[in-house]
């Protein structure tokens, strides 16, 4: 069924790729543009794939961004024999999902300078610190930051994952993690000739809860007291159901 | 087979889950105790922020208790009395429990204060049971067999507002099984724990009550110190997970039915070396947990 429908993509996309070489850009689709979180949601993998108007050497990089926010940093210092969470710095405008796919070494695609200025990078991001606090070895918190979203898998960054094929076509793989965040990913394609930017593309990707997980999950949040109710009497319910059966067994 | 938990915002195994609920069940149906203070470890150890676990672990002891209070009950084995009192405590104590719970929340220590107040409470429960249990089976050993003491009279039983207990055959201070009630209730709601294990050795050296009504009157109360707890945090810090307290007290109920079937067969002291070697060991994993240098000093924590 993958199989089939990769191919189907990539007839379509050749298809496709007639009329983009004619007005010099980028188009492209998901396999999926709406990830739904239902009870046995374990994580989504999603095509992205699409053709270009290319030239040998050009090159594609993929950025997708989440939804942004508040995102806190703590560290753990030994207190009487325990560790125990002393400080931590709050940085705001985090992503909470990144993705960045290449198909090849950033480094080798566009300068430091470059990277920098378009915000390329898991360093070149606009992350910001809380205003108001002061932080000493503020390096050292933002390196704790982007080793610990890696390590969680919500930021990742996969060069050499881009293929490339005729430099018409592309295609590359996201995949979002079982704990990803709820709301709206922006995905950036962007076409790069000779570290110049020479067509791009925007998509988006919704993710949401749906289905029995999400119904509980709103339950539990706007009407809390109600919910906790209920999940008194089912409890009730059950330990009084098993007395009732287990008594005529 | 895989199923996402909707508070916990991840997927666990299903199975995992109920077979943790089913062998709890067995050992609190075997012994009497054990349910909520080796089932919140357990559930941290598979990864459920312990916030999460505690406020479900509550949930789910509701069930087991409901249906072990109607065993108890028929056998007439309940003093209500004494129950209602304890509760009154034990409500208020969850109630300021939670509160606690809260703010550990919101300073970012909520995870070092449950998991230490487990590694104290487990070593105390599981060195004490352990010697029990030794103590015990080396006197059979030997043949000798003496009864424990009957209740005596301290101090405690000097303070004011003496009712009596019928049932119980007590005439105490009304004050006493209050205030036992709010300590239990606090740890209950810090915990995700009935509290078993602490209010009935409170109930049979400090109360003076008969053991044959202990095991029945405590369920009675931690029923209702439960769901406090329960409705508490879904109102106040949405932590329930109903799927997983459901998962989990499917697994329990049978387990206790199944356990007290085999309560004859097997001998308790021998049960509760098991138990106490298991609950010393939960505690030393926990411990060692909050000694051995972390991997990374640094954690994040992602807001919704």
């Amino acid at each position: 069924m993958k199989f089939l429908t990769s191919l189907h993509i990539l007839v379509l996309a050749f298809i496709i790729s007639h009329d983009v070489k004619a007005k010099n850009q980028i188009v492209a689709d998901l396999s999926q543009e709406n990830v739904k979180i239902t009870t046995d949601f374990l994580g989504a993998k999603i095509l992205l794939f699409g053709a270009y108007d290319g030239q040998k050497g050009d090159d594609i990089i993929v950025v997708v961004t989440g939804p942004k926010g508040l995102v806190t940093v703590q560290k753990k210092e030994k207190v009487f024999g325990i560790w125990v969470n002393t400080k931590s710095v709050n940085y705001i405008n985090t992503p909470k999902y990144l993705n960045i796919s290449s198909n090849r070494d950033i480094n080798k695609i566009l300068n430091q300078k470059t990277q920098k200025i378009s915000e390329i990078g898991l360093n070149n991001l606009k992350i910001r610190l809380q205003p108001g606090k002061k932080v000493q070895k503020e390096k050292e918190w933002r390196e704790a930051l982007t080793r610990n979203m890696l390590k969680s898998k919500l930021w990742s960054l996969n060069e050499n994952s881009v293929s490339l094929n005729k430099n018409a076509l592309f295609r590359s793989y996201l995949s979002l993690p079982s704990n990803v965040i709820t709301g709206q990913f922006e995905v950036k394609i962007l076409h790069y000739r000779n570290s110049k930017l020479i067509s791009k593309e925007l998509s988006t990707i919704n993710v949401s809860k749906s289905g029995v997980s999400a119904e509980i999950y709103n339950i539990a949040q706007n009407y809390s007291t109600l919910y906790g109710i209920f999940a008194v009497i089912l409890a009730v319910l059950v330990g009084w159901g098993t007395n009732l059966i287990f008594r005529k067994v | 087979m895989y199923i996402y938990l909707p508070i916990a915002e991840q997927p666990i195994h299903s199975l995992a889950i109920l077979g943790v609920g089913t062998f709890l069940g067995l050992i609190m149906g075997l012994v009497g105790v054990g349910g909520g203070f080796l089932l919140t470890p357990i559930m941290m150890f598979l990864g459920i922020p312990p916030p999460v676990a505690v406020a479900s672990v509550a949930n789910q002891l509701v069930a087991p208790s409901v249906s072990g209070v109607l065993s108890h009950w028929k056998r007439g084995n309940v003093d209500f009395k004494m129950g209602t009192v304890l509760l009154l405590g034990g409500v208020v104590g969850s109630s300021i429990g939670v509160v606690i719970f809260n703010f550990l929340g919101k300073i970012g220590q909520l995870d070092l204060v449950i998991k230490s107040s487990y590694v104290v409470f487990l070593t105390l429960i599981g060195s004490l049971m352990l010697s029990e249990s030794l103590n015990l089976i080396l006197r059979k050993r030997k043949g000798k067999v003496s009864r424990g003491k009957l209740h005596q009279h301290n101090w405690l039983h000097g303070l004011p507002f003496k009712t009596r207990f019928r049932k119980s055959k007590l005439y105490i201070s009304v004050l006493l099984p209050i205030f036992i009630g709010i300590i239990v209730g606090i740890l209950a709601a810090l915990m995700g724990i009935g509290g078993g294990f602490i209010i009935v050795p409170a109930m049979i050296y400090l109360l003076g009550m008969p053991t044959s009504l202990v095991v029945g009157t405590s369920l009675f109360q931690i029923i209702f110190v439960a769901a406090n707890t329960t409705i508490l945090q879904a109102s106040q810090n949405q932590t329930v997970d109903i799927v997983l307290a459901s998962i989990l007290l499917l697994g329990s109920v049978v387990g206790v039915q199944v356990g007290s079937r085999f309560t004859n067969i097997l001998k308790g002291e021998y049960l509760r070396l098991i138990l106490s070697t298991l609950i010393i060991l939960v505690s030393l994993k926990l411990l060692t947990d909050l000694i051995t240098i972390p991997s990374d000093i640094f954690s994040v924590i992602i807001s919704r």
